[in-house]
């Protein structure tokens, strides 16, 4: 039976092999974890009183889907709920009885009860520009333009993010992160700060949009969660900015603030650019202020690249200077001529257009020239958003230019008159300019051998230099910035390209260009229809 | 006859072959066991844990307790000279609602006259142990307490 | 020690006399042939079946059979509870494997002419178990309630209704009504987890029984066969088995983990509805004819199966030699895998 004997030993070496393979398999699956394919949901309790304010309201169906949004909020988590911020006192400018019941509430939660818990971004808010009240101060448009009704869900709705309550605290926290869920992801959505920054004075969420910036955003935007934190100075989460990327959000080399003017260093809103000077106490001067957004954009961008960019978006808004003190000057000298007339009250002169009755031509030009035109032009160069710097910006400048000189040529001034008639191409640059040899996209051969002044000013780049360092001397640059431009300056065959010989491919596209005219000659020009329109001259 | 039948090697044989055997099936029957009571045991430990807002720093004052409710459970935040704590209002004993009694203070519960001190360890009477305390955070001017996060048990 | 066993003896009299019987049928000499591993085929589904009826009570642990949270409770047992997913993998995996071990013992008794007199009532049996089986995994695949089951579920009991005269009658028991409702799932969980288990445990039985009295069967009356021991030759093959089983199921469930479908939808019925893999061959012939016929045309099979030992003496008489039965057995393999494979390639 010695056979029997082996075979069932190997059988008893088959068992205990079986059962140390059983014994592998068995570790590997403790190990395993299966995929989660639905996110934890969290039950909010509500207590106390809290259940009262809950109850009363979904039994009576009023604003049942702010209860809903406020379970969604970080605030529901952490039983923060309804009397928490709608807490009043006996005398509160918004106190009340709320119907049918002895519960004192407030109609209004201000900033002052949301410091209660984020003292923090009160304050920085507080210290902004988005709860300054210059509107108030220069408040024409609304105050004698357009009547109040008409200004009630237009000014006051977005200017309502610097609102002045009664109890002293100035603000609009929910415009941003609305209530009651207070969602972040909303606060980030490019289009909240669209809901007021927005339209042909400030089309800051159509520069956005149609940037780099905005087009990846929207390329990309159902992958992204924007619901994140950056109070911990980590690296950004997301791939491309958005707006609180670039002017409020934490990143590596700062946090994150509600102040956004902390990161600003131009005025490019006001009627003429000033470097800001907000707050600098706090704050530093407007070179501290450039180095906040230099290094966020140092992010993702080669320092090189982030100072060629912002140095030319400076030199655009210091351009503009240029161009309104043409407007200033000859707007002065036409009141001078008695050609426009201006409101004095008292002895005092207002050069506000709305305050002298709006209608002469120049002063409407002069207006929209820094109003409508003139923003576009600045805030597209330093926002990346180039149709609104050329067509809707420059371009635009200069036909109110045109329009202003042809109105002043009609009332019969003679340097007027004079630019009028005069065929000079010089003629479209009758103020300083400012330049930079090249850009910050690259080296092009080509571009920089056509312009005008380029050509036809052998001193050109002296007299610029003369401008340049004019600025930089008024600390309307900085120092870095001087060197900057003096490097491109020195080496100006270089970024300006003509250094560098591309004249035979540029002939290739000169021929197909012809190819292109006696096209359209043909197509066009020289197709004649055959019999007499139906009108007859 | 054979060498295989040779008895000490024989012996040897079937000793290694009966532990083999033997020791495969135990450990992997002791694994079978467990895998299968894990499977019984939902995860008790190991929860996360969440906060929760209770009060402000400048709401109450050293010796002041304040009762509050997180759902259908009381609570209370008090601050000793030790700092902020949260205790449940369960008495220990059997399980009545427990009051402050800020003159005496003191926590007091009226089924069987148990006192707890403002530390909530037992002074008197039946409780056989110290208030459930619950962990405190404090961050800038406000105070949280930390609670198991229940969120993925439940069906 | 002696007064422990002295005690325990008085309390549980274990005499030699009465334990004689079961020392014997472990020592049973089994003929040499069925040391083939394909001869294990027969306890193959009893080992399965007893992974079946374990891992089978772990999930009721957590299952909830409500169609409300009937998926939930699935998916709660999949991703969320601890080692839930082998549990449920086993399950799932057991179930496939035990029906095509029943296909395959099934065949080998088929070829080797099992069921010879006198063991036709056995083969009966066995039949019985197959439809027993079946129903099971039908009932048991259900519950998950996900799209796939809702309307397997609707779809399949719509065919049984087509049966002549007690169709509607096992239509309204199956479904706890006319219409698929709530009732229905807890009726097929109670067939699932009760019903049918307590049947299939009892045919089981039977069966071993059967078995057991007979004596194994030799190969065409060859009595010349060595033999070997029950114990403990052939129980270490089933230990082994056993064994690799659960390591085969277990590395199965977690290269391939059981899944969740979308969840069911009463108001939603998908592209394409089938039914478990086993069924795919049925289902498929029964798109080619009209169904009345088809299932007159199953019925017939069904019964042909069922009393076929007696059937094929029959046809024995008329055809003597062994090639008819091959015939009969490859051509019925071979129409079950074309129409099964052809259901799995159409979409």
């Amino acid at each position: 039976m010695s056979e029997n004997n082996n075979s069932l030993r190997i059988q008893k070496l088959l068992v205990g092999l079986f059962s140390i393979l059983l014994l592998i398999i068995l570790i590997i699956v403790a190990a395993v974890e299966m995929k989660q394919t639905k996110e934890p949901k969290l039950i909010v309790e509500i207590s106390g009183e809290n259940a009262n304010c809950v109850n009363c309201h979904t039994q009576k169906g009023i604003a049942v889907k702010s209860i809903d949004l406020w379970k969604k909020s970080l605030h529901a988590e952490q039983n923060i709920s309804c009397i928490d911020c709608h807490t009043a006192e006996e005398g509160d400018f918004d106190a009340f009885y709320c119907p049918e019941s002895d519960y004192l509430v407030a109609r209004h939660p201000t900033p002052k009860d949301c410091a209660v818990c984020h003292a923090d971004q009160v304050n920085e808010f507080t210290d902004s520009k988005h709860a300054h009240q210059f509107w108030l101060i220069n408040n024409t448009d609304r105050a004698i333009f357009e009547n109040p009704i008409s200004t009630r869900h237009g000014c006051e709705q977005c200017h309502n993010i610097g609102i002045v309550w009664p109890d002293q605290s100035v603000g609009e926290c929910d415009a941003c992160h609305p209530k009651h869920s207070f969602d972040i992801a909303v606060a980030r959505q490019p289009e909240t700060c669209g809901e007021c920054h927005i339209g042909p004075d400030h089309p800051h969420i159509e520069i956005y949009l149609e940037s780099k910036h905005g087009n990846m955003f929207r390329a990309k935007e159902k992958e992204l969660d924007l619901n994140y934190n950056t109070t911990e100075n980590e690296d950004i989460p997301i791939d491309m900015p958005v707006c609180t990327t670039c002017h409020m959000d934490g990143n590596k080399t700062q946090p994150m603030t509600h102040n956004v003017s902390e990161r600003l260093a131009w005025e490019a809103q006001s009627p003429w650019s000033s470097r800001t000077v907000w707050n600098e106490k706090e704050l530093g001067d407007w070179k501290m202020k450039r180095a906040r957004m230099q290094s966020t954009c140092e992010n993702c961008h080669a320092p090189d690249f982030v100072s060629t960019y912002l140095l030319t978006a400076d030199l655009v808004n210091l351009q503009y200077n240029e161009i309104r003190r043409t407007f200033v000057q000859w707007n002065k000298k036409l009141t001078e001529k008695g050609i426009v007339d201006r409101l004095v009250k008292d002895g005092i002169f207002y050069s506000d257009p709305t305050l002298s009755g709006w209608d002469e031509k120049s002063e409407v030009l002069l207006y929209n020239g820094w109003h409508h035109e003139g923003r576009r032009f600045r805030h597209g160069a330093i926002m990346m958003g180039a149709d609104y710097t050329q067509w809707h910006g420059i371009w635009e400048i200069q036909q109110d230019l045109v329009e202003l000189f042809t109105f002043a040529a009609e009332y019969g001034d003679p340097e007027a008159k004079k630019w009028v008639e005069s065929n000079d191409p010089i003629k479209f640059a009758p103020y300083a300019l400012y330049d930079i040899p090249g850009n910050a996209f690259g080296i092009n051969v080509l571009a920089n051998t056509l312009p005008y002044v380029y050509n036809a000013y052998p001193d050109y780049w002296e007299r610029i230099q003369a401008n340049v360092k004019t600025a930089y001397e008024n600390n309307l640059l900085s120092e870095e910035q001087w060197l900057l431009w003096s490097k491109r300056f020195e080496n100006k065959d270089h970024y300006l390209g003509t250094k560098y010989n591309a004249d035979s491919l540029f002939q290739f596209y000169k021929d197909r260009n012809a190819l292109d005219t006696k096209a359209f000659t043909k197509d066009g020009v020289d197709l004649k229809l055959p019999g007499k329109p139906f009108w007859t001259w | 006859m054979n060498n295989k039948d040779n008895a000490p090697d024989k012996s040897r044989r079937d000793f290694i072959t009966k532990l083999i055997m033997g020791g495969g099936l135990i450990a992997s029957s002791g694994l079978l066991l467990r895998n299968g009571l894990d499977y019984l045991f939902p995860d008790s430990d190991a929860k996360p844990l969440r906060k929760l807002l209770v009060g402000r720093v400048d709401e109450i004052k050293t010796g002041e307790a304040k009762e509050f409710k997180i759902g259908n459970d009381s609570l209370f935040l008090i601050k000793n000279e030790e700092g902020y704590k949260v205790f449940s209002a369960v008495c220990t004993h059997l399980g009545c609602k427990i009051n402050w009694e800020a003159h005496r203070n003191r926590f007091y519960c009226p089924c069987h006259k148990g006192i707890f001190d403002a530390n909530g360890n037992v002074v008197e009477g039946p409780p056989p142990r110290a208030l459930d305390e619950f962990k405190v955070e404090i961050d800038k001017n406000l105070v949280y307490m930390w609670i198991k996060d229940n969120r993925g048990g439940q069906v | 020690m002696n007064r422990i066993s002295t005690h325990f003896n008085k309390r549980v009299p274990l005499k030699k006399e009465k334990l004689s019987g079961i020392i014997e049928a472990l020592n049973e000499q089994l003929p040499a042939h069925m040391k083939n591993w394909y001869y294990a085929l027969g306890a193959t589904p009893l080992i399965l079946f007893l992974f079946m009826i374990v891992t089978g009570i772990l999930l009721t642990f957590y299952y909830i059979p409500s169609p409300e949270k009937a998926y939930e409770s699935v998916r709660h047992i999949t991703e969320d509870v601890s080692l839930g997913y082998w549990i449920r993998g086993l399950h799932r995996w057991a179930s496939n494997l035990m029906v095509i071990a029943i296909f395959l013992h099934m065949t080998r008794v088929f070829f080797t002419r099992g069921y010879r007199k006198p063991r036709e009532l056995n083969w009966i049996v066995g039949i019985l178990m197959l439809f027993t089986t079946l129903a099971l995994c039908f009932t048991g695949y259900s519950l998950i309630y996900n799209q796939l089951s809702y309307w397997a579920a609707i779809v399949g009991t719509n065919m049984i209704k087509e049966i002549p005269l007690v169709g509607t009658a096992i239509l309204s028991f199956l479904r706890g009504g006319e219409e698929v409702t709530s009732n229905t799932l807890t009726r097929f969980f109670n067939l699932h987890i009760i019903f049918l288990p307590a049947i299939l445990l009892a045919l089981i039985v039977m069966h071993i029984i059967l078995v057991r009295l007979h004596g194994v069967s030799n190969i065409d009356d060859n009595v010349e066969e060595k033999t070997y021991s029950f114990f403990p030759g052939h129980f270490y093959h089933t230990i082994i088995i056993a064994l690799f089983l659960l390591t085969f199921l277990s590395a199965l469930s977690v290269i391939l983990p059981p899944g969740l479908g979308e969840q069911a939808d009463p108001l939603n019925t998908p592209a394409h509805i089938k039914p478990e893999w086993y069924f795919f061959a049925v289902y498929s012939i029964l798109k080619f004819i009209p169904l009345k016929a088809g299932i007159y045309l199953f019925a017939a099979l069904a019964l042909a199966a069922t009393f076929w030992p007696f059937l094929e003496n029959g046809l024995r008489r008329k055809w003597p030699d062994l090639k008819m039965l091959y015939w009969i057995g490859s051509l019925t393999i071979i129409i079950f895998l074309f129409f099964t494979v052809y259901e799995i390639l159409v979409q």
